[in-house]
């Protein structure tokens, strides 16, 4: 079994993690969509870069669009995502800020997104760097009932697993391919 | 006489609790524990969310301690009691920043006026201290009755700075009413600090219409003389101003100024420029165009002496706040000290305001012939920018906006400037950029290049809102009509410093009330429209429908507080004096006002905003805000909304979440007009008032978000409230969302919703 890599010092070094539970580094997408696939209840959470930033060809929202149409996973989108994701025909299944749907996340006896149930893990993207290594810092603390995933290429300590940093756009782009290419 | 009866009556002495102009409330010179139960009653609604910034704690020898998720310190503190308290001590550096920065102004114009000095804000403000007279329960006339407030200030911060001990709170909850308490302290501070420098150095006061000044390092004339003030206290670029006008020179030596000082500057003298906000200071420093630098407190940089090396200008400062290492030279001669400084080329400490005034002068005399102020051409830019290694990416890294330097530097390079121009927008110069490249690039000074020297201008700080305006939009801020005041305040922490003038823009033409203050009355002004005019040229500066109005510097802050509580005070005749609860409890329910923080970093910010939360004034921080590490949130529709309607002093379950934040951070600024206009909603809105609320928050999400807003059924209490345009396509909305109508209350208020000795029917004029 290949040893565990931790993150400490993500790509912004504003983010580096003063503490000593960092995310496991997960750096095989096969084993990301592993991750996602296992999930029974899990929700993605888009922030404002997913619809700005080009991967390749594409908008990074609509890598994300392929992963959540396997396993129909719920999406809250956050800021003013909302307005993009219709331009592509797509409904978010809630609307929040990025703090609100943190806020609500842990509460243990929240219901979740449509009322399904609690989240079991809820995974990150596009939003932006600082931001949300906060939010993962209040999940990490006051949300052990879920498990957090940041799909981001800059990479999230506070999370409980994230993608690897990942400077290169091509090799971006085939992080998020092979995440696609495994839930499939 | 019993101990609690001694107390009161020292009490009584220092608010002379003989004077009749109100009758004394419950909780004059409120101390650490008094207002807890408020504190408490907002939490219930508002719990605290915490980011924690760290995961340790490294406060104590018995530490440090690893306090993650449950895990204790070795003092038995948790992660949520760590971060109130640490927030607790960010803001008593705040409130202690500007209590010290108050006291230092009213000792210093109590020595040139002395402390009978009456404090006189002109023919349109009577109520001349609302917070003052709130919160201690003093009505003060002199220069030495804003002594008597400082000293309460400082005598509760010694218990709360107690409080962060180890080994003393053990509740998140307990340390964050404490940090209220920090907050509140700190707006009495600011105001006696404000009011003591419009009194003592004849500030505008009871004008709105205050001259348009000059704004932006464009406007600085390098071939003058240039003096550059940086800091808070304008106690002595004041006293430049009046050596260089005795002197004849007024004209001939640039007076400019970073942050508050410059705002404070040019309400003495409209001749003095202001460069721009925090963010521009290591940039400006940089070009080298000052010739001498004048250090006084607060928010500035710490390695302003290398700085200073760097470009040969000289260096003088004169707070205690900030002494850098110098040799103290206050008890030499003037013309001794600017030998010391052109020949010897020292840096100085002066720690006397008039004489670090007068040093400057003839320091930057003597020295601006022999300097040669070259700015980087743009052709010059290119070149260097050359030398970008572009992959190395290690600018970007370090970037504390997370912005793509590297792209922008290494396009630069290549001929295109435009995206490095972009980035001076951006750009909070924390240089960290600079420090991280190898290859040495002097990349703001690249930017600064590429962007160009910019003019603009912007209303001088005006100071208090009058009593005649408050009586004027008392009652439709109150029905709703006017939809709301917003405040910009605070650091210039911006994620694009054009953020502000855009929202600024928005609300002020949906007819807000828009004020703005410090770093953000700069940012403000750093835009113009496609005639070349800047916001404060477009917008009348009245607190009224659509005005858009300059107060001053942080702490003119309290101006705006002062408004609300004045609302309360004169337009609704509230008993204000030693009140708190009540006018809170008014401000909460009823004053439909939000505070904008976009670009926070400072402590002093923090506790302006813990403040006004205790004053029941929602706030909303820009994305850097998270750092700050907490917040206040409700739980929306979820929660129990009920308060008490003041009439029938009943329950009233009103299942309506207004305001429905306390604190929260807003990642972008399409995202934060929507929320400020909803944290202007108020139950007390009439159903007028709601569907004037409701069709900007209609107009502005849908222009944003693409659809009418997904929690639209919270705010819509009857049919009455919904908006005409919208009418056909709101009420299908609802059907489909399965609204129900909610109660509508004209006397809400959550007083007797929690113990107090404020009775119920106090809220009754
Ligand atoms: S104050 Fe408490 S948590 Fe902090 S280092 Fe000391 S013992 Fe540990
Ligand atoms: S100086 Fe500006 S560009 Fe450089 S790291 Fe700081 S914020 Fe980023
Ligand atoms: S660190 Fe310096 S060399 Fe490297 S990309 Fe940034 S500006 Fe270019």
């Amino acid at each position: 079994m290949p040893e565990r890599e931790f993150l400490f010092v993500p790509y912004y070094t504003v983010n580096t993690l003063t503490g000593t539970k960092a995310a496991r580094v997960v750096s095989d997408p096969v084993e990301a969509a592993e991750i996602i696939d296992r999930a029974r209840n899990p929700l993605y959470i888009l922030g404002p870069e997913a619809i700005t930033a080009v991967v390749g060809e594409k908008l990074l929202l609509e890598y994300v669009f392929e992963i959540v149409k396997t396993n129909n996973i719920l999406t809250c989108a956050t800021a003013h995502v909302k307005k993009k994701m219709l331009a592509f025909g797509k409904r978010p299944d809630c609307v929040y800020d990025i703090i609100e749907i943190i806020h609500f996340l842990k509460m243990p006896d929240w219901q979740g997104v449509r009322g399904r149930g609690p989240h079991d893990l809820v995974l990150f993207t596009g939003v932006r760097c600082d931001l949300a290594e906060r939010g993962l810092a209040t999940l990490k603390h006051f949300a052990p009932h879920l498990k957090t995933f940041a799909v981001c290429r800059r990479g999230h300590p506070n999370a409980d697993y994230t993608a690897p940093v990942i400077p290169r756009m091509e090799k971006w782009r085939e992080y998020l391919e092979g995440i696609i290419k495994g839930l499939y | 006489m019993s101990k609690t009866e001694k107390f009161r009556e020292k009490i009584n002495a220092i608010i002379r609790a003989e004077e009749s102009w109100e009758a004394v409330g419950q909780t004059p010179l409120p101390q650490v524990t008094d207002l807890r139960n408020w504190d408490f009653r907002l939490m219930r609604t508002y719990r605290p969310f915490y980011a924690p910034f760290c995961d340790l704690c490294c406060l104590c020898g018995l530490g440090k301690c690893d306090l993650t998720r449950d895990r204790k310190g070795a003092c038995g503190i948790d992660i949520a009691t760590q971060q109130a308290r640490m927030i607790l001590i960010s803001c008593l550096m705040g409130a202690a920043a500007h209590g010290a920065h108050g006291r230092h102004l009213i000792e210093h114009l109590i020595e040139k006026h002395g402390e009978g000095h009456p404090l006189d804000l002109g023919d349109q403000v009577n109520v001349e201290a609302p917070i003052i007279r709130t919160v201690l329960g003093l009505k003060p006339k002199t220069l030495g009755d804003l002594r008597r407030a400082v000293e309460y200030v400082e005598r509760e911060l010694i218990h709360l700075v107690a409080a962060t001990h180890t080994g003393q709170e053990g509740s998140n909850l307990d340390y964050e009413s404490k940090a209220f308490h920090a907050g509140m302290l700190d707006h009495v501070a600011l105001e006696a600090c404000d009011i003591a420098q419009i009194t003592g150095f004849n500030y505008p006061t009871s004008v709105a219409e205050t001259p348009l000044v000059e704004l932006g390092w464009g406007t600085i004339d390098r071939t003058k003389p240039v003096i550059l003030l940086v800091g808070h206290n304008a106690a002595a670029a004041n006293s430049m101003t009046d050596y260089l006008r005795r002197k004849n020179l007024l004209d001939k030596v640039e007076l400019a100024g970073i942050c508050c000082t410059a705002l404070d500057t040019t309400r003495y003298n409209e001749g003095a420029k202001v460069v721009g906000p925090l963010a521009q200071q290591r940039f400006f420093l940089k070009t080298g165009i000052a010739d001498v630098i004048v250090t006084d407190e607060q928010c500035v940089l710490a390695d302003i002496p290398a700085l200073a090396k760097e470009t040969g200008a000289a260096l003088i400062a004169w707070s205690d706040k900030i002494c850098y290492g110098l040799d103290n030279v206050t008890e030499k001669e003037t013309g001794e000290i600017v030998k010391m400084i052109t020949g010897e080329k020292k840096q100085v400490l002066v720690l006397d305001p008039d004489k670090a005034a007068q040093t400057a002068v003839e320091t930057a005399l003597a020295l601006a012939p022999t300097r040669n102020k070259v700015i980087l051409t743009p052709e010059q830019a290119v070149e260097i920018a050359g030398r970008c290694r572009r992959k190395c990416e290690k600018c970007n890294q370090s970037c504390a906006n997370l912005l793509p330097v590297a792209t922008a530097v290494s396009q630069a390079g290549e001929g295109k400037l435009e995206p490095l121009a972009d980035l001076f927008r951006k750009c909070t110069g924390c240089g960290k950029c600079e420090a991280a490249c190898d290859f040495n690039l002097p990349i703001l000074k690249l930017m600064a290049a590429a962007a160009g020297a910019e003019k603009y201008r912007m209303r001088v700080g005006r100071g208090p809102i009058h009593d005649v305006e408050i009586r004027k939009v008392g009652s439709p801020i109150v029905l709703g009509t006017i939809p709301g005041v917003v405040l910009f305040a605070g650091c210039s922490n911006y994620p694009d410093v054009g953020d502000v003038a855009w929202m600024a823009e928005e609300l002020a033409r949906r007819k807000y009330i828009v004020c703005l203050s410090g770093c953000a009355a700069m940012a403000a002004g750093m835009y113009k429209d496609a005639d070349g005019r800047t916001i404060y040229e477009k917008h009348p500066p009245s607190f009224d429908a659509g005005g858009v109005l300059n107060v001053g510097s942080c702490v003119s802050n309290s101006h705006v507080v002062g408004a609300a509580i004045k609302i309360a005070n004169i337009f609704a005749a509230l008993p204000g004096r030693a009140n708190f609860e009540l006018i809170a409890d008014y401000i909460l329910n009823r004053v439909g006002a939000c505070a904008v923080v976009w670009g926070p970093y400072s402590q002093k910010a923090l506790a302006i905003g813990t403040g006004a939360i205790r004053w029941g004034i929602p706030l909303l921080l820009g994305p850097h805000g998270a750092k700050y590490r907490r917040l206040f949130l409700s739980k929306k529709e979820y929660d129990d909304w009920t308060v008490i309607d003041g009439r029938t002093e009943q329950l009233v379950d009103t299942r309506e979440p207004t305001p429905e934040h306390m604190a929260i951070v807003v990642e972008t600024r399409e995202r934060a007009l929507p929320t400020m206009i909803k944290l202007c909603m108020r139950r007390n809105d009439t159903a007028p008032g709601r569907a004037i609320k409701l069709h900007q928050y209609v107009s502005v999400y849908k222009e944003h978000l693409g659809t009418l807003p997904d929690d639209l059924q919270n705010f819509v209490r009857t049919e009455r409230d919904v908006p005409l345009v919208y009418k056909k396509e709101v009420l299908a909305y609802l059907k489909a969302a399965g609204w129900q109508p909610k109660p509508t209350l004209s006397l809400p208020t959550i007083i007797g919703t929690y113990e107090t000795k404020v009775p119920v029917s106090a809220t009754l004029r």
